[in-house]
């Protein structure tokens, strides 16, 4: 595993596309000193990993595929509605090349 | 008293006789709501509410729909059409759905009231209610506005508990509805996962999000199960299932055998609690009931939490990826389009959330994975496997839902000792197997009420519901609020 590092912790932040300040990223540095603690308590189980990892609460058969047809379709306008910078139609956003 | 501090099976009997109107119901739970000082609310619907109101006054009641002019809440993270939803958080702020949650369309459909939209823990993420954008919501027992009510369900807890609605809808994807409702002196029931489509919930762990909600008793939380549940084409993971006529109470206490988990009673050393769940197990033993003690394993149950907190964060991460700025949110420009999205959630999500996202982020790195990720999922297949051995052989888990009253705002705890990790977090492992689990008031302490939880094996709600409605007659705490219980006390 990763030592956790701040240099980790800006990294991972990053990764989602957001950043936090200084004092956040020492602060969750502090709380690590936890997490990794308590993460560690999932390899004191014996066995663990000789099991599948669960994705879900129970196993779920679903055989079939519905029809590909639309149904409920939303106008134009509404799917712009909520858009805070639209021009002709369109979401803006600033040039990419 | 008044007719809105009743269960929502005695308000319907009321507005069947005519005793009250339903705008006169409504009015005064708009009332209640505006005056309440705990920050339950994102919004009051006051107009909409009255509108719906003085229409329903039109017509008969209908006596076959126990739902017909009921007031209720709604978390802030269920999508309805053309008012506002944040899930408590900026980066949603201005954000109006243009369709309804399944949930909301089926109790509009029965012609229940929606009066308001609730507070939360932003995004869902948290257990405390103390990390929402209005700030922290508090708990109506505690006048001084010292303790917590939890989360991340607070706002509706706080509707049901202080009387401003008889129900309330949350989510629980940890504890996020049966622990507020052991802070509140509710009901708060989880039933299984897929048996109520959560179409329209914002997701924050699919694999362990449910639909979950607050009443004042357990007929009254069969009354919502009949019409929530059920498949529904929008939500893939929905269970086809049959729905069942969960208010036919035909269990009963006798011959039915109970789970004590050895550890988990261990992990509470509060003796005001203990006493009050010990004499409960008596009354339970006097009712013909079967008490088996059980040992879980220790090793297990210390490792819910952490498995929990990586599997809900690395969910989290991904499923939170579309809160962009962009499509919906407030903008905070850039010079590309990264940088558009980037400003988004720097600006738009709390410090608290963020943190909560790196932990995401960090087990779901490849050099990480192995370690964090993936031995979280098989760590929860261990814990699943071991409950639902415990429930092969016993009908019911029943233990403590808190290992105290309400917290004090603030007040830290030792995150490393079996009281947190066990007694304060292992109701997540109902989330991990997706079992129908309950808490139902049990006693109080300081004048802060505490609960009791009891979960099941996946799809046997009408046997639990009717099983916990004779265990509400031993607490003798049923339709317990602010208001009944100022009462009793004087």
């Amino acid at each position: 595993m990763k030592e956790v590092t701040k240099e980790v912790l800006i990294d991972a932040s990053n990764r989602l596309l957001f950043t936090m300040s200084d004092s956040e990223f020492n602060l969750l540095l502090e709380e690590f000193e936890i997490i990794k603690k308590q993460m560690d308590l999932m390899g004191h189980i014996e066995g663990v990993d000789d099991v599948e990892p669960m994705t879900f609460p129970y196993e779920v058969e679903v055989s079939y595929l519905r029809e590909d047809s639309p149904k409920e379709v939303i106008s134009k306008e509404e799917a712009l509605k909520n858009a805070k910078n639209v021009k002709d139609g369109q979401i803006k956003l600033p040039k990419v090349v | 008293m008044s007719i809105l501090d009743l269960t929502i099976k005695e308000i319907h009997e009321a507005l069947v006789n005519k005793e009250i109107k339903v705008s006169d119901l409504v009015k005064e739970s708009l009332e209640r709501a505006k005056n309440n000082k705990d920050n339950a609310f994102e919004i009051i619907l006051e107009e909409e509410a009255l509108k719906k109101a003085y229409e329903l006054d039109k017509l008969e009641v209908e006596k076959d729909n126990y739902l017909f002019g009921i007031p209720f809440a709604l978390k802030d993270n269920f999508s309805t059409k053309d008012i506002e939803t944040t899930a408590s958080s900026n980066i949603l702020n201005g954000y109006i759905p243009l369709f309804n949650a399944t949930v909301v369309n089926k109790l509009l459909d029965k012609k229940a009231i929606l009066i308001g939209k609730t507070t939360l823990d932003e995004l869902a993420m948290g257990g405390t209610g103390t990390s929402g954008h209005k700030g922290i919501t508090f708990n109506p027992y505690d006048k001084t506005h010292t303790h917590l009510i939890g989360g991340s369900s607070s706002g509706s807890a706080v509707s049901v508990s202080d009387a401003i609605t008889p129900f309330s809808i949350g989510s629980d994807t940890g504890d996020s509805v049966r622990k507020p409702a052991s802070n509140a002196g509710l009901v708060g029931f989880k039933p299984t996962w897929g048996r109520i489509s959560r179409f329209g919930l914002f997701p924050f762990a699919p694999s362990l999000d449910h639909v979950a909600y607050f009443t004042r008793s357990s007929f009254d939380a069969a009354i919502l199960l009949n019409t929530l549940a059920g498949r529904d084409e929008h939500d893939s993971t929905s269970s086809f299932k049959e729905v069942e006529d969960y208010t036919h109470f035909d269990e009963k206490i006798k011959g039915k055998t109970f789970a004590l988990i050895k550890e988990i009673n261990e992990s509470i050393k509060d003796e005001v609690l203990t006493n009050k769940f010990n004499e409960l197990i008596n009354k339970i033993k006097e009712k013909g009931g079967i008490i088996k003690e059980v040992n879980f394993d220790t090793k297990l149950l210390n490792a819910i939490y952490p498995s929990y907190i990586v599997i809900s964060s690395s969910e989290a991460t991904s499923n939170n990826a579309n809160l962009d700025g962009i499509k919906f949110g407030p903008n905070y420009g850039g010079n590309t389009y990264q940088e558009v999205m980037f400003n988004a959630r720097t600006n738009g999500f709390s410090n608290l959330i963020k943190r909560r996202f790196v932990i995401g982020s960090y087990s779901l790195m490849r050099e990480n994975q192995q370690e964090t990720f993936l031995r979280a999922q098989k760590v929860r297949r261990l814990i699943v496997n071991r409950l639902n051995e415990i429930l092969e052989e016993c009908d019911f888990v029943i233990a403590l839902a808190s290992p105290s009253v309400a917290p004090k705002i603030n007040e830290s705890s030792d995150k490393l000792s079996e009281t947190y990790l066990i007694a304060d977090n292992y109701l997540a492992m109902a989330n991990f197997g997706g079992e129908p689990s309950i808490t139902i008031p049990l006693g109080f302490k300081d004048d802060l009420p505490f609960g009791v939880n009891i979960t099941s094996k996946i799809f046997s709600e009408r046997k639990l519901l009717s099983v916990v409605s004779e265990i509400e007659e031993l607490t003798g705490l049923r339709n317990l609020s602010t208001k009944t219980y100022k009462r009793e006390d004087k």
